[in-house]
């Protein structure tokens, strides 16, 4: 859900690439009638491929059109409880790395890439 | 339609009324106020059935608890007239075991007389055990009084039974939200930051929400308080310090995890990230429930943005990395904090209620507080932004700290698309016309509030500090 917004950033800047991850997972309630709705919203291909970096493959290639529980759940699972706990998100337009510590991504700017 | 009369809060007055609108929204029922000053510890109100008055001891943390009403006077032979008129009402329970209890708003009752009050129902027959503990069938007789400081003993004790109101009714029960808020005290939290703000009023917030953001979180003590509710809820600040807390290192948990595990709430807890309001990463919007948030309004935490400020001796940003002799960026360093400036509250208000009317769902709500000086508030002040309006209580819901005080808004989104993302440009045109309350809001409690003297020339010296930003924007624009 998260782009880059270095100034006059607009291309490539979405998805970030994870690098140097360290992973945990956290149990997050579910809350599948969000996620039903969310649905609409995903970027499917992004996901897709940005999950597989971070090694979870539960995902199939194209956006089931109708969606089963059990689909719902791996959906979730990426989501909301696989976290980059240690490492950096780095933007494939720009080269812009905002990292992430303690499961918390800095995704302030610096001076030069503030917006006019 | 029946009545009941209900005990509630002395604190937060003017957010009582709106907490039981917004229970009656949430659950979709009618309810009507009756009493007429709303500011006293019983407020009497009538809704279609007792079921309702259960969603009112589920969700109501301003209030104590709910009877069912069968009389009101200003004496008790009033009274004792009118139920020996409805003695029907006591028909169902004449066998139950019971017990009858007085209390009083504002007063003590002496023992001697609670006994005598309670020995003058004896007319009603009621055949029932009497149990103090465990009775079936509780009568309540509540007495109001007005809240005055009496010095001496023999003032109290000659005051007792000198009540305004006598309510008598049976007892549906007690509020089962309100134990809630002991939890949430803030003494007792495992994190709290120094603006951390009482989990009472968050409480208030909570409404039937799947997705919930606060772009201000700090620690985040506003999103406990709707997690409690079931929300899974996001966050995010400009001051990483805030939800981090002062531990650091690896494996550090930060605060407000740790806050939220405390209270259990830690799998709703889904993000928090650090970024300036005005400079997000959303790609997306129309996805969130609601917007709840407590914004900076510089007295404590002050508003600030990335950017520069005028005052500084360089004030333009720079177009390149800076560079150190050894060839190492001043921004990869670790600890590197961008420039920021300041953020007139004028302008926050404006982008805030632009941002959620992007980023929340059709029909999706943003609760704020909106710190102000009272004299000079006018609902001008809400900012006005097609596609979002506002709901309003009555007279708006003010948590008054004298000079200032603090208003809780509720907007809700009307439009069905998304629109574009907000630019978080200059407002300045905002504060030509008049000046809202909140228009330097920082400056003005340092200063303790001196009124605004004569309008628009007499700040001269700040509208010129304002001024600049404005130019420097528009240079920098090109
Ligand atoms: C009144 S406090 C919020 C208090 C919060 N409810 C809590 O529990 O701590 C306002 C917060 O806004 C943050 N803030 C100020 N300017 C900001 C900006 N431009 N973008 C994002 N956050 C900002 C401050 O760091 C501060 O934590
Ligand atoms: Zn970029």
């Amino acid at each position: 859900m998260l782009a880059c917004h270095v100034r006059n950033c607009t291309k490539d800047n979405f998805p970030l690439a994870f690098a140097d991850v360290e992973l945990v997972v956290k149990p997050a309630e579910e809350n599948l009638d969000f996620l039903r709705r969310f649905l609409p919203k995903l970027d499917w291909r992004a996901l897709v491929d940005t999950a597989r970096s971070l090694g979870d493959t539960a995902l199939p290639d194209d956006m089931p059109a109708t969606w089963t529980d059990e689909q719902l759940q791996a959906l979730h699972h990426v989501l909301l409880e696989i976290h980059v706990e240690e490492g950096k998100m780095i933007c494939r337009g720009c080269g812009h790395v905002y990292p992430i510590q303690n499961g918390i991504p800095n995704m302030l700017l610096a001076e030069h890439e503030i917006s006019r | 339609m029946p009545l009941y009369f209900l005990r509630v809060s002395l604190e937060h007055l003017s957010f009582r009324i709106p907490e039981l609108l917004s229970i009656a929204k949430l659950f979709e029922f009618e309810l009507k106020i009756l009493s007429t000053d709303i500011y006293r510890g019983v407020i009497v109100i009538e809704v279609d059935k007792d079921e309702y008055v259960e969603r009112i001891l589920d969700r109501g943390v301003l209030v104590i608890s709910v009877s069912k009403l069968y009389a009101e006077a200003t004496n008790y032979e009033d009274l004792h007239a009118q139920l020996k008129e409805k003695r029907e009402l006591f028909e169902p329970d004449l066998d139950a075991c019971f017990k009858i209890t007085l209390e009083c708003v504002n007063n003590r009752p002496l023992d001697k007389r609670y006994r005598q009050v309670v020995e003058d129902f004896s007319w009603t027959e009621l055949r029932g055990k009497i149990d103090l503990k465990n009775p079936d069938i509780e009568f309540v007789v509540l007495e109001d009084y007005d809240h005055v400081t009496l010095h001496t003993r023999q003032a109290r004790l000659d005051r007792d039974g000198k009540f305004q109101k006598v309510y008598f009714g049976k007892r549906m029960g007690f509020s089962r939200a309100r134990p809630v808020i002991n939890v949430q005290d803030i003494k007792q939290r495992a994190f709290y930051g120094n603006t951390s703000m009482e989990a009472e009023m968050g409480l208030l917030l909570a409404g039937q929400a799947l997705l919930i953001y606060d772009p201000f979180v700090g620690t985040g003590s506003l999103l406990y308080a709707v997690a409690h509710w079931g929300a899974s809820v996001i966050g995010s600040d400009i001051d990483a310090r805030q939800f981090r807390g002062k531990q650091k290192g690896k494996d550090v948990t930060p605060g407000i995890f740790r806050a939220a595990a405390a209270y259990g709430y830690d799998q709703r807890f889904l993000d928090v990230v650090a970024f300036d309001v005005t400079h997000g990463p959303w790609r997306r919007g129309g996805f969130l429930d609601a917007i709840v948030t407590d914004p900076p309004y510089g007295v404590r935490a002050g508003a600030k943005r990335l950017g520069k400020s005028t005052t500084r001796k360089r004030n333009t940003l720079r177009d390149e990395p800076y560079q150190f002799d050894d060839g190492t960026f001043a921004h990869e360093r670790p600890g590197y904090l961008p420039p920021s400036k300041p953020y007139e509250l004028v302008d926050l208000t404006l982008d805030l209620v632009q941002l959620s009317r992007y980023l929340l769902v059709p029909g999706g709500r943003l609760v704020f507080f909106l710190p102000t000086v009272n004299d000079d508030f006018e609902h001008v002040d809400v900012p006005v932004v097609e596609g979002m309006r506002e709901v309003k209580h009555e007279d708006g819901s003010l948590q008054d700290f004298g000079k200032w005080g603090r208003r809780l808004i509720t907007m809700e989104k009307t439009a069905t698309d998304d629109g574009p993302m907000p630019t978080f440009g200059d407002h300045s045109e905002l504060t030509e016309e008049r000046l809202p309350g909140h228009h330097q809001f920082n400056k003005r409690y340092l200063e303790g509030f001196k009124p605004r003297e004569g309008g628009e020339g007499s700040e001269e010296t700040s509208e010129a500090e304002e001024q600049a930003p404005a130019e420097e924007m528009a240079q920098l624009k090109v």
